[in-house]
């Protein structure tokens, strides 16, 4: 049966983007059942937890585990959520599906994930996919973009991966285990040690992370900066925590270093260091004692991984995507660190796209409108006929 | 006063004390929840009509009878990451591989920061090896966290 339309699934390990191909926008939402102990008497699955009034404490059940998908009775349920009739109200069998994969994904998951489309949800074609080649695939081919290296900065961790002329290149691809959560994790440690027991209150500081933490172009000069009384410090600042009675979302207060800090019933966390301290993590893990490099070196090592004539090439299309690639700051300093590591003939240019996290939805969609789609799909005449084997054949993942 | 007194037991953690306190600090990192699942305990009142309890909270009158139902699925891909990243090193052994596509030590010399305050830091305490900026940071870490638990 020829489907009706594609749905377009980023299954991400923090962030699910979902929509039908046709749609401008998908629907961005945590890819979790979450728990809240003022509401007792029901989880909250994925967009729902915008219903809870007191998101304190918050108690996360997420499907992947390390970036992979281990857990299906919780992806099962957040997807039963999505196709329902709360979300966007689908039936999948007469839809082509494209979903997203991480990067060297088992293949028992890549199994899994295969039988669960075609047997459990009917659908009539599936694409199988990694988000970073829908990026790329979806930019149109020009003279400076023959090749493009990708940083996908996730929830789980961060992929440095050459594409030469649209296709990547395995053995050079490089995975640093920071991510979004390792951010998040170490900044309640931090916070909890200092100031304010946090430990459990995921949903909060990641909102804290995001809206006041920033990438320093000049780590030494940002320390002794932010080491200096009120009236001279640049970066201190307060953020104001939700109550979730009169305040439900927390917020960062403007610099003023003449007013008292705490009003009324405030509760309040003091951030000096810890704003550039948390996304430094990035491009030097060993802060915290992980052993591995940061970003810009394993791009160096990544390009330093392909043929030598792909270098220029590789150096000039250096692209940022996924979540943890929107603080600020993040791409100047990238651009700073490649180019003073690059050899100094080559031209390097770093770029972002208008929003990191959807960019690979958006691409997706784009890639479900061309010609060239059909031959890259597995119809579920060809599932029945061969089963898993044109999987193997068919989707580059 | 501060350190005489602890020159009664005077502890000093050795090499590997100090590596296993480290990994346990990472595997800490890649928690996603810190506390016990809310739900967990829940006391149901002795009279409520028994539902039939699934994950999404909702009864499900309409189980569709499906080739494969979904227990076979729960039963069959339920596995964890560790196993699966075994299986996954028995099928692919060779690079490359995710394995091999781990990030390698960075070239460039390890930065210390205080444990206490964040800032880049000179001394080490002595029992068990953390870094400290001051001597006001020192006394923090000394009455708060070292040797305070074991590892």
């Amino acid at each position: 049966m020829t489907a009706s339309g594609t749905l377009v699934l980023d299954n991400g390990a923090s962030l699910l983007k979902a929509g039908l191909a046709s749609h401008k926008d998908p629907l961005v939402m945590p890819n979790a059942i979450m728990k809240a102990k003022s509401e007792r008497r029901r989880p909250f699955i994925g967009n729902q937890i915008d219903e809870c009034r007191d998101a304190s404490g918050l108690f996360y059940i997420l499907g992947f585990q390390k970036g992979y998908l281990v857990n299906w009775d919780v992806q099962k349920t957040v997807w039963d959520h999505v196709f329902g009739k709360d979300c966007l109200g689908l039936n999948l069998s007469r839809l082509n599906v494209v979903v997203t994969e991480p990067f060297f994904n088992f293949r028992s998951v890549q199994e899994a994930m295969s039988e669960m489309m075609f047997e459990e949800y009917d659908v009539a074609g599936l694409l199988r996919a990694n988000a970073g080649d829908l990026c790329v695939a979806a930019e149109p081919a020009r003279p400076d973009n023959l090749c493009c290296l990708l940083v996908d900065a996730g929830y789980s961790f961060t992929h440095v991966v050459p594409y030469i002329q649209g296709k990547k290149r395995r053995e050079a691809i490089r995975r640093i285990d920071v991510g979004g959560k390792v951010l998040t994790n170490h900044l309640k440690e931090i916070i909890s040690y200092r100031q304010l027991h946090v430990m459990d209150e995921t949903y909060v500081m990641n909102q804290l992370k995001e809206d006041c933490c920033f990438v320093s172009q000049d780590w030494r000069r940002d320390m002794k900066q932010a080491a200096l009384p009120p009236a001279d410090n640049p970066i201190l600042r307060h953020y104001v925590l939700p109550d979730f009675t009169s305040l439900r979302r927390g917020y960062m207060k403007p610099r003023d270093p003449a007013a008292a800090p705490a009003a009324e019933g405030e509760q309040l966390i003091r951030l000096t260091n810890e704003r550039f301290s948390v996304p430094e993590l990035l491009f030097h893990p060993s802060d915290v004692g992980i052993q591995q490099m940061g970003i810009p070196e394993a791009i160096v090592e990544a390009v330093s991984a392909c043929p030598p004539e792909t270098w220029p090439h590789l150096y000039r299309n250096i692209r940022l995507v996924g979540g943890s690639s929107r603080f600020p700051g993040f791409r100047d300093r990238v651009y700073a660190e490649v180019r003073a590591l690059a050899p100094d003939e080559l031209p390097v240019k770093v770029t972002q796209p208008e929003d990191p996290v959807t960019c690979a939805w958006r691409a997706g969609a784009k890639l479900a409108g061309e010609s060239r789609f059909s031959s890259r799909l597995v119809t579920r005449a060809q599932w029945e006929e061969h089963g898993f084997n044109i999987c193997l054949d068919t989707f580059d993942v | 006063m501060g350190s005489r007194v602890r020159a009664a037991s005077y502890v000093v953690l050795d090499e590997a004390a100090r590596r296993r306190r480290q990994r346990k600090a990472l595997e800490a990192l890649e928690l996603d929840n810190f506390h016990d699942d809310p739900h967990a305990n829940l006391v149901m009142h002795k009279k409520a009509p028994k539902f039939d309890e699934s994950l999404d909270g909702k009864t499900r009158p309409d189980r569709k009878r499906k080739a494969r139902s979904f227990e076979y699925f729960k039963q069959r891909f339920r596995k964890t990451f560790s196993s699966l990243l075994e299986e996954e090193q028995q099928l692919e052994p060779d690079p490359p591989n995710y394995t091999s596509a781990a990030a390698r030590p960075s070239a460039r010399p390890e930065r210390h920061l205080c444990a206490v305050c964040g800032f880049p830091s000179t001394y080490t305490c002595v029992q068990c090896g953390t870094r400290y900026c001051s001597a006001r940071c020192l006394h923090t870490h000394q009455d708060t966290r070292c040797l305070k638990w074991t590892s």
